[in-house]
């Protein structure tokens, strides 16, 4: 019994769900090779980022989501989809096809755990965003230069302690200040946050964890869409 | 040797040998006790007579038939006996001047009583006409000439009680030294009793242990919860607690100091003795506690780069911070190591002392943020850890705090799968209940898991394979004791008869989650100070903390709470802090090594670590994705489970199994 996969037997609807699973078990290496299969064949680069790279991770959220995959297997899972993804974006860039949105993220003023923030990071590259990550420890000037800069979408603000969350207030404040509030949707997450504190400093959701920052973004995003045609 | 006609105790003091003397040879304070043998002691070339001792006189000989038990007669005062000849002299243990007691835990070791409040007896010259030095003058000439200190100060309390003092004790008086710098009491004539309480004020509990300082022997032990609590659970709320309000610093001072002043009260009381017989105060606890404490705002220490506002040691007067001791009694607060190791973590290192151990030795105090200590007597690092209250049973759907009914043991049988526990309050394992009627019911029935009980439960799990390594249940089998939960699986621990609350105790999804979460931040923690000090195994385990002392070692490392060592290599020392406090107040040349100590260990912010994330992951595996851990599986005599799931050659066949599956279910 042989245990070989032999790619180029395959019909292309299998090699999409190959890819898919093997995106959910962390294979880069396979994944791979399943994109530069896809390429040989003629398929598209958007095509290939959404029915194989974009649907494998849709199924890695939900799992996550749910609770039947942890941490380290999503980390492997984001990992294969950026292996995935250093092939397709100079081509994606190339074809300029439309982007899903564009997000900077980092961990607030005073905050320097950001495990959870990297998560959420390579969860909504994995779903097709393009992500900026300020890092670790960012002032009202770090967001609001970013802000300028990369032109996005959305704010994504993570803290781990009551004592450094209450300065997603002091940002939310600036944006306001600065009369650019209505035109970002901010995501704020972290263990000690709530629905409650979301809605007092005026942030658009809070997001329990990186699976649900993905669907809070792509709905919202949806919305926005919506309201401006 | 001796020079005819000198006491017993000038010779001892000239060559070497401590006699206790308080009143400083003046034959008033009994201390100096020795006994004399007499006969012919050809090992030691004597021919020992206590007539060739001074005669006994009548000061003396009232002193001597003071004391209880002392056969007079064989007993002479070192400081009245004048040597006219060969005596053999034995110093009883409690005649000696450097005192030891014993810690009662497990490796008893003992303190030397070096205290840094002692009392002296000295005889001061008589004011007189035409002599124009004040009181204070003269006292400091007689600490001077007899007892050899200088630069000497004196509290503003004990100046006020100086003339009558001297006064009523016709000029003789009794003088209590802090630190042989200054004078913080004067007492007319001979008087004795000095005591000192250390205190560890915990997050949780705080506890005061009251010492005599002239033996060291622990009087009295009080403990309560901290008030604090009610401004928040956890360090970070109560910062936070004190950001948000404005006079909530202030209250959460006031509720420390009230609580150190009536645990104070209390163990004095206990003693038959007041809370102005304590002359000093050692205080240790983590970094947040002590800010608060000193009325600091602990704001700095609650965001990067959690700057102190103190890391040395501090000396203030009791009085200062309304601690309400003797009036001139201080508080010694022992330096921190960093923004979130403080005085407590030193304390365990001077309980500990692993800066003169050979062995490679790992501390850890194992609580919502746990704290490590890594090294030996060559070099020593320490990192602070957040492992969050998982095993304080929060953030566990069946979690509590340890309490009579709380699950804390836990064996799950690796071929039925079927568990049995054992309940706080109940010797009795649950399959040995009675089901029977006529029989002795359970004392408790199971409400809840505690901390113990969260560790084993996890770690029971993993060796029947019930989980996997990776935290998931294992849906390889169906069993009456696994349920469907949404999308995941729980174990059923208890069944409804065997609890409390009439339903099921469940372990759920979430809660090997939460434990996973919880036990890779101290694991992850434990090795990025192994590689920063490039140390490679660990050869000694201390669990400090109260918390510790219930925690199973092996359970611990199958879990992978900590790293691979030699069980036998693993003990719990309990309230270590506590013991450091102690060792603190009764030695003060231990403060100093505190302060050396705190100083030279290095500290790391595993946050802050490039590495950190990837140990972080790797560590959320039960035990670890990759550490082998070679001790524990010989004490286990067998391989711990699934080892080899993520090698590549199983990758491999895993996903070719796949690919087969799905076609068959396509065809």
């Amino acid at each position: 019994m042989s245990d070989e996969i032999n790619l180029k037997e395959m019909l292309d609807e299998d090699i999409y769900e190959l890819m898919n699973e093997d995106l959910y078990d962390g294979y880069a290496q396979e994944v791979v090779e399943e994109v530069y299969e896809m390429l040989a064949r003629g398929h598209a680069p958007y095509d290939i980022l959404s029915k194989g790279l974009i649907a494998g991770m849709d199924i890695v959220g939900d799992d996550f989501r749910d609770g039947i995959l942890f941490v380290p297997e999503v980390l492997m899972a984001a990992k294969a989809m950026k292996a995935g993804m250093a092939i397709l974006r100079p081509l994606l860039a190339e074809t300029g096809a439309e982007k899903i949105g564009t997000m900077v993220v980092g961990t607030v003023k005073g905050d320097i755990h950001d495990i959870g923030k990297n998560l959420t990071a390579m969860m909504m590259e994995g779903a097709g965003f393009e992500v900026y990550d300020l890092g670790v420890n960012n002032s009202v000037d770090n967001f609001m230069t970013a802000i300028e800069m990369r032109k996005p979408d959305i704010i994504g603000m993570s803290a781990l302690l009551t004592t450094t969350m209450p300065y997603m207030r002091v940002v939310i404040d600036a944006l306001v200040e600065a009369g650019i509030r209505q035109d970002l949707i901010v995501l704020v997450g972290g263990a000690p946050l709530n629905d409650a504190f979301a809605k007092d400093i005026g942030a658009d959701a809070y997001c329990r964890d990186a699976a649900i920052g993905v669907e809070t973004a792509k709905r919202l995003m949806q919305q926005r869409r919506e309201k401006s045609r | 040797m001796a020079g005819d006609g000198e006491t017993l105790l000038a010779v001892a003091q000239r060559l070497g040998v401590d006699i206790e003397s308080i009143c400083g040879g003046r034959q008033t304070c009994a201390k100096c006790k020795v006994r004399i043998d007499e006969g012919d002691f050809p090992k030691h070339g004597v021919l020992s007579s206590a007539s060739h001792l001074s005669e006994i006189g009548i000061k003396e000989s009232d002193l001597l038939s003071q004391g209880n038990g002392s056969e007079t007669g064989k007993f002479r005062l070192a400081c009245a006996a004048a040597v006219h000849g060969d005596v053999l002299v034995y110093v009883p243990e409690e005649s000696r001047a450097h005192k030891q007691t014993i810690r009662k835990v497990a490796g008893e070791r003992a303190i030397d009583v070096e205290p840094a409040v002692r009392q002296v007896y000295v005889e001061v010259d008589a004011a007189q006409l035409g002599e124009h030095r004040g009181d204070w003058g003269r006292l400091q000439s007689a600490l001077h000439l007899q007892c050899g200190l200088s630069d000497m100060q004196i509290d503003l309390t004990a100046l006020r009680k100086l003339q009558p003092a001297l006064r009523h004790g016709n000029w003789a008086i009794t003088v209590t030294l802090w630190q042989d710098h200054e004078v913080i009491d004067v007492q007319p004539g001979y008087k004795e009793g000095v005591h000192g309480l250390a205190v560890d004020i915990g997050s949780t509990t705080v506890a005061a242990h009251l010492c005599d300082l002239r033996t060291g022997r622990l009087l009295a032990t009080e403990a309560t919860m901290n008030p604090q609590i009610a401004y928040g659970e956890d360090l970070m709320s109560r910062i936070s607690y004190g950001m948000a309000n404005s006079g909530g610093l202030a209250k959460m001072q006031k509720s420390i100091i009230d609580t150190l002043n009536t645990l104070a009260t209390r163990a004095a009381r206990q003693s038959g003795l007041t809370a102005r017989d304590i002359h000093e105060a050692v205080i240790v606890g983590n970094t947040t506690m002590i800010h608060i404490l000193l009325g600091i705002n602990p704001q700095e220490l609650g965001s990067a780069p959690f700057a102190l506002a103190i890391r040395e040691a501090i000396d203030l007067k009791a009085r200062e911070l309304d601690v309400r001791l003797h009036p001139g009694a201080y508080v010694h607060v022992l330096p921190a190591e960093a923004g979130h190791v403080g005085a407590d973590n030193v304390a365990v290192l001077l309980a500990e002392e692993p800066y003169r151990q050979e062995k490679t030795t790992l501390i850890v105090d194992v609580g919502t943020n746990a704290e490590i200590v890594l090294g030996n007597r060559e070099r020593l690092y320490s990192a602070s850890s957040p492992t969050g209250p998982a095993f304080e049973g929060a953030q566990i759907t069946f979690g509590m705090r340890a309490a009579p009914g709380a699950i804390e043991r836990v064996r799950i049988d690796p071929m039925t799968w079927e568990a049995r526990f054992r309940v706080i309050g109940e010797e009795r394992w649950s399959d040995q209940w009675p089901t029977a009627n006529g029989e002795e019911p359970s004392q408790h029935l199971a409400a809840g898991i505690c901390g113990s009980g969260i560790i084993e439960v996890v770690a029971e799990l993993f060796m029947a394979g019930i989980i996997s390594g990776d935290g998931r249940f294992n849906a390889s089998r169906p069993h009456p004791r696994l349920v469907q939960q949404g999308k995941t699986t729980a174990y059923i621990l208890a069944y409804e008869a065997e609890t409390a609350g009439g339903q099921p105790i469940l372990i759920a999804q979430d809660d090997i989650r939460s434990v996973q979460l919880a036990k890779a931040a101290l694991y992850s923690g434990i090795k990025l100070l192994m590689k920063r000090s490039s140390i490679e195994r660990v050869e000694r385990i201390i669990l400090a903390g109260a918390f510790g002392s219930y925690i199973d070692p092996k359970h611990a490392m199958i879990l992978g709470l900590i790293p691979d060592c030699n069980l036998e290599q693993v003990v719990a020392v309990g309230n270590a802090a506590g013991d450091g406090a102690r060792i603190a107040l009764l030695n003060r040349y231990k403060r100093v090594e505190a302060q050396q100590q705190a100083r030279d260990v290095t500290y790391i912010e595993t946050a802050a670590d490039p590495d950190f994330q990837d140990e972080f992951v790797s560590a959320l595996h039960i035990p670890h994705i990759s550490d082998g851990f070679p001790f524990l599986e010989k004490a286990l005599g067998k391989a711990l489970p699934g080892r080899d799931e993520n090698n590549e050659e199983n990758k491999r066949m895993r996903r070719a199994e796949r690919l087969r599956d799905r076609q068959r279910q396509k065809s």
